[in-house]
Formats: C-alpha cells, structure tokens, sequence
C-alpha cells in the first residue's frame, strides 16, 4: 500500500469533492425540481440543469398564495421575537449567573439544560392540554396563538442561549462593571453601557442560532396551532397530501423553509458544534 | 434577573412535566362516554406494556438509534481524520460540510422524499437502472428503514465530524510522535493516546446523538409517514400520530412519562457505562 | 450529599445516586411485574419488592 499517495493533497482534495457533492446532491435535486415545470417532473432524472425549460412559476404560486404568506409571516414574527425574547432573557440571567453568588447555582444550570434535552413528543400531550384547558382567561387561550409559540420555544432556545452567553459574559472582566458601580451607575445602566456592547458579538451568534432553531421547529407548531398561527414548516409538511402531492410546489417551499438557514450558516459556522454539544466541545 | 429565564423554563418545562406526570394516573378520554378525568391508579401502565405496537416502536426507536450512532461515529471519525490534513479550500469543504446541521429537519424530509418518490427521484430510477433493484419507499419495510437511518447519517454526521475534530485537535503532537518513533503499531497508538484524550468528546456526542436519535420524528414523518405499515413508526411518531388524535389523553400521558423514563435511564446507563466503571470520577 | 462511596454497586454513589437507582428500579420492577406476575400474584408484590430492593440499596449500595 502506498500511503504517500493516499496522503497527497490531490487525494484528499478530490475526496472532499466527492463528499460535498454527496452532501450537496440532494439540496441541487430539490431545487431542480422547484424549477422545472409539471411536464418536465418525471422521466429519466438529470442532475443538470435545463435552463431553457427552467420556470419560477413553482415560486410564483407558492408566494402568491395567502395562506403561504400568512404562514410565512407567522415563521417570521415568531422566529424574530422568540430570538429577542431568549437573547434578552439569557443576557440577564447569564449576567445574574456569572457576578452573583446565587445557592445551588450549579443545579440551577443543569436543570435549565435538562429544559432542552428531553424528547418533545413527551411534551406535546402536557402542553397540548395546558394551551387548551388550563392557560385559558375567558375565551382566550394560549393555543393556535403566536405567543404561544414564542413561549414555547424558549424551552429549546434559552438553554441554549443561556449557556451561550454565560461563557461570553465570564469573559467579561469583572473590574469594568465594578468601576462603573463605584461611579454610582445602576445594574441596568452597567448592563447597557458596559455588558451590551462587550457582549454584542455574542448576542448576534445567540440571536442568528435561536432564531434558525425557531424557524426550523415542527413538531409544537403542528400540534399546537390550528390555523391562525401556523409557521413555514407545517405548511411544508401540509404539501404532502394523500391525493396527489404537488412535488414542484413542495421543493419550492423546502427551498424557502431552508434558505435562511444556508444564509447564515457562513456567520455562525464557528459557533454552531458548540451550540450544539453545549459548549461541552469548542469548534 | 435569573427569575425571568427560570419562571418561563419552569411554566414551559417543569409544570407540563408534571402534569403529565399526574394525567398518566387518570383515566381521561374526551370522545370517551366520560369526558371527565378519573383516577384510574396505574391502569393505563398496566395497558401499555401489554401494548404490542407501543413496544414494537420502542424496540424499533432503539434499533434506529444503534445503528445511526454507530455508523455516525465511524464515518464521523474517519472524516474528522480526513479534515485534519492540510489541503486547498479547507475551509470552503467545512462549510458545505456543515449545511445539513442548519436545516429545518422537516425540509430534510422533504428533500430525501424528493430523492425517493418513484418515477421523480434518481435514487429509485438509478437503483433500478444499475442494480435492477424494486425501489418503492412505500412498500419495501427495510428498504424504508435502511432510507431512514441513510437519511439520519446525511443530516447528522457533520456534527460528529467536527466535534471529533475539535477534539482530535486537542490531542498533542508529542506523544504521538514519541510512540511512532517507538514502533507501535497505528491501532495501538490509537487505542492507548488518541483515544483516552477524545474520550470527553467522544463521550459528549455519543450523548447528544443519542439523545437527538431517540426523539427524531419530523424527517421521518415527512419521508415515510412512519409507514409501511408500522416500519419507520418510532415513539415520537407514534405518540404524535397514533394517540395523540385519538383523544385518550391518560394512556397518551402514560406513554410519554414511559418513554421519558427510559430516555433517562438509557443515557444514564451510558454515562456510567462509560465513565464510572473505569475511573470511579470525582 | 457528598457521601460518595463504594458498595456492592459497581460504581462509587452517593445518597441522590442511590435514590435515583432505586426509584428507577422500582419503576422498572413495577412494569415488569404488570406483565409477567400479576396474573398469578397482585401488585403489591411488586410495591414491597421494591421497597426492599431500595430498602437495601440506598443502606448498603
């Protein structure tokens, strides 16, 4: 075996080609189908693409449907402000984590990670009865509302963002908002004129993360709302129906459930292992 | 200021956890003759482990999680060892590398639903174009299984390529070295240096993987719908799919906290399996 | 809390580990039971087993 020529950069070079077109193929074939008019959809399958058969017209029905506009907006509005709300939330309480000595700090912690790590089907049925039965005032119930949503979410995303930002806020020297108390400042003010801007990269990454994670949940979107309040990723998954799915349609609108995330994947690239194996392993 | 953050978690996390936790003791059917909950004691226990399909997805959510962490884990070594080597465009390859971990699960059923959909996708026609191999999701069980788990090892082994890599960075040149010019053998150097410095990592992503593999649902539901038959129904799916609608909110709760319990014992196992027999830690 | 120490268990427990162990097989010896056992003898079998079985756990684990 000659282990020179298995090591050569050629070689590797060539095998990572192969492997990101693995990774690639099936995004490339999603958005091939997206663009392909209803006649072109079945026959013998091409990874080129035909650009003189190409038509946005999949995109153009989708995006000019309302309920897709609603579901969409309805992505949007519950993604941006449950990213808000979490990013805010953990800053203070990363902040109250890393300057205060609080009893039974530690269990706090691993409590509020154990939040993020047990199975959500286990949870759908709880939650499902509280939205409906128990957090109702009057006729007004938490379920198939936007709030609901945004609350919801923040079981996933503010231990993630919590732990995010704790590292972040302890890298943070203490003496910088010790002068500014001795000054006589207020713990908002420091946090305002001190922590924020410190923090402010960090926050982006925790933002940009939560906001990807809420975009991209299903599961508590599809039981807990009805029609008022559904997102991007049960309207995707409502494509797939019994009586003849409509596939162009369908890529159309995985293609639009995934290209924020792709967008930002360059941004937060450094950030996503460990966000994902909490911290547990830097990237 | 922490009250906020821990009010939340506690009204989203701990207060479902218990109510389930009690729900599972009533007997609480709405469509039932019924509809009011009554205490049924450990009734609805005593039902689900006579439930054949319950511990049919149980042991096929176990099966699928075996064979995912297994395969991720070899395939995700062998490329965290690839990317460990200098080579042009490093950092460009990382990043497609990367891309599955960002996209919404239920958008990775979709796209492998649009590889597989017979008469569309490449993977059937080239399958039976090539191997003259019967390609049909939505009859072969295995062949849905195998789709499954394939799907599963495209969406997630990029996150332990680079925590093994992450980890594999970690590990000190001198050692190795010494040990090389020692003349051990590559799988001993392996097996006495590398590993006990990956073991924290390694450690780390077989639990998240775990953790992550035992409650997948959306790419499966999107891909398969749990089908054929009952092939691809894990525990999520079949709490989400097959109780939930039926309104039986007792047995579904009792099902829940069932499968809660034995996540946390499976990982608890594992964690003591593989720190606490060895080192005793602390 | 800290009270680690070795007993027959093959791992070094402390007080929570030991209640955690026992809770857990208490569930797990109530399920079984359900399934195999109950036809022949009623579940309070299983509840006084596991009383035991923690009982000797948490004492000597």
């Amino acid at each position: 075996m000659n282990r020179g020529f298995f090591h050569s950069k050629t070689v590797t070079v060539i095998f990572w080609l192969c492997m990101s077109m693995l990774t690639l193929v099936p995004i490339w074939w999603m958005f091939l189908v997206s663009v392909k008019r209803r006649v072109d959809l079945f026959g013998a399958p091409s990874f080129f693409l035909d650009v003189s058969s190409m038509t946005w017209d999949n995109y153009a029905v989708v995006l000019g449907n309302p309920v897709f506009r609603k579901y969409m907006f309805n992505s949007l509005v519950v993604a941006t402000s449950n990213a808000v709300l979490v990013s805010v939330l953990a800053l203070l309480a990363a902040y109250a984590m890393s300057r205060y000595k609080l009893p039974g700090k530690d269990n706090i912690f691993f409590w509020v990670l154990t939040n993020r790590m047990a199975p959500p089907a286990v949870f759908l049925l709880p939650l499902f009865l509280l939205y409906t039965t128990v957090f109702v005032v009057g006729d007004w119930s938490l379920f198939d509302t936007r709030i609901g949503l945004i609350l919801l979410y923040c079981v996933f995303n503010l231990p993630f963002a919590f732990w995010l930002l704790q590292g972040m806020v302890d890298g943070i020297p203490q003496e910088l908002d010790e002068a500014a108390y001795v000054d006589g400042a207020s713990t908002f003010y420091v946090l305002r004129t001190v922590i924020f801007p410190l923090a402010r990269p960090g926050l982006a990454v925790t933002a940009i993360l939560t906001w990807v994670f809420a975009w991209n949940e299903y599961l508590f979107a599809s039981t807990l709302t009805s029609v008022h309040a559904r997102t991007i990723t049960t309207g995707l998954a409502e494509f797939v129906t019994v009586t003849g799915t409509n596939w162009g349609q369908l890529a159309a609108v995985a293609v639009l459930t995934l290209l924020p995330a792709a967008l930002v994947l360059a941004l937060v690239q450094r950030h996503i292992v460990a966000g994902l194996t909490f911290g547990a392993v830097k990237g | 200021m922490l009250a906020p953050t821990l009010f939340i978690l506690f009204i989203t996390g701990f207060v479902p956890f218990l109510y389930v936790l009690v729900v599972s003791f009533f007997d609480w059917n709405t469509f039932a003759q019924n509809p009011e909950p009554q205490f049924a004691g450990v009734n609805n226990f005593r039902r689900l482990v006579f439930d054949e399909a319950f511990l049919k997805s149980v042991g096929l959510t176990l099966k699928f999680t075996f064979f995912v962490l297994v395969s991720q884990l070899v395939i995700g070594f062998a490329l965290a060892k690839l990317m460990m080597r200098n080579f042009p465009l490093k950092g460009l390859f990382r990043t497609v590398h990367t891309l599955p971990l960002m996209i919404a699960p239920i958008a990775v059923g979709a796209t492998w639903r649009l590889m597989t959909v017979p008469g569309l996708g490449p993977i059937p026609h080239f399958m039976g174009k090539w191997f003259d191999i019967s390609y049909v999701l939505s009859r072969f069980p295995d062949q849905a299984f195998a789709t499954v788990v394939i799907m599963d090892i495209w969406h997630w082994t990029p996150l332990v390529t680079l925590t093994l890599l992450a980890g594999l960075s970690n590990v000190p040149e001198e050692p190795l070295e010494q040990a090389r010019i020692d003349g051990a053998r590559e799988w001993r150097i392996f097996w006495d240096i590398t590993l006990p410095f990956l073991k924290p990592v390694l450690l780390t992503t077989i639990f998240i993987r775990l953790m992550d593999a035992l409650r997948t649902v959306d790419e499966v539901w999107m891909l398969t719908g749990g089908g054929p038959g009952a092939a691809t129904r894990f525990i999520g799916l079949y709490i989400w799919k097959i109780v939930f609608p039926k309104t039986d909110y007792g047995y579904g709760s009792a099902m829940s906290v069932l499968t809660l319990y034995m996540t946390i014992v499976l990982c608890w196992l594992l964690y003591v399996a593989m720190t606490g027999m060895k080192e005793n830690k602390k | 809390m800290s009270d680690r120490r070795e007993g027959f268990l093959p791992i070094k427990t402390n007080t929570f580990d030991r209640v955690f162990i026992s809770v857990v097989l208490f569930i797990a010896i109530g399920l079984l039971w359900m399934r195999f056992l109950e036809q022949a003898l009623p579940l309070w079998g299983a509840a006084v087993l596991s009383a035991l079985v923690g009982q000797w756990i948490i004492r000597k684990g």
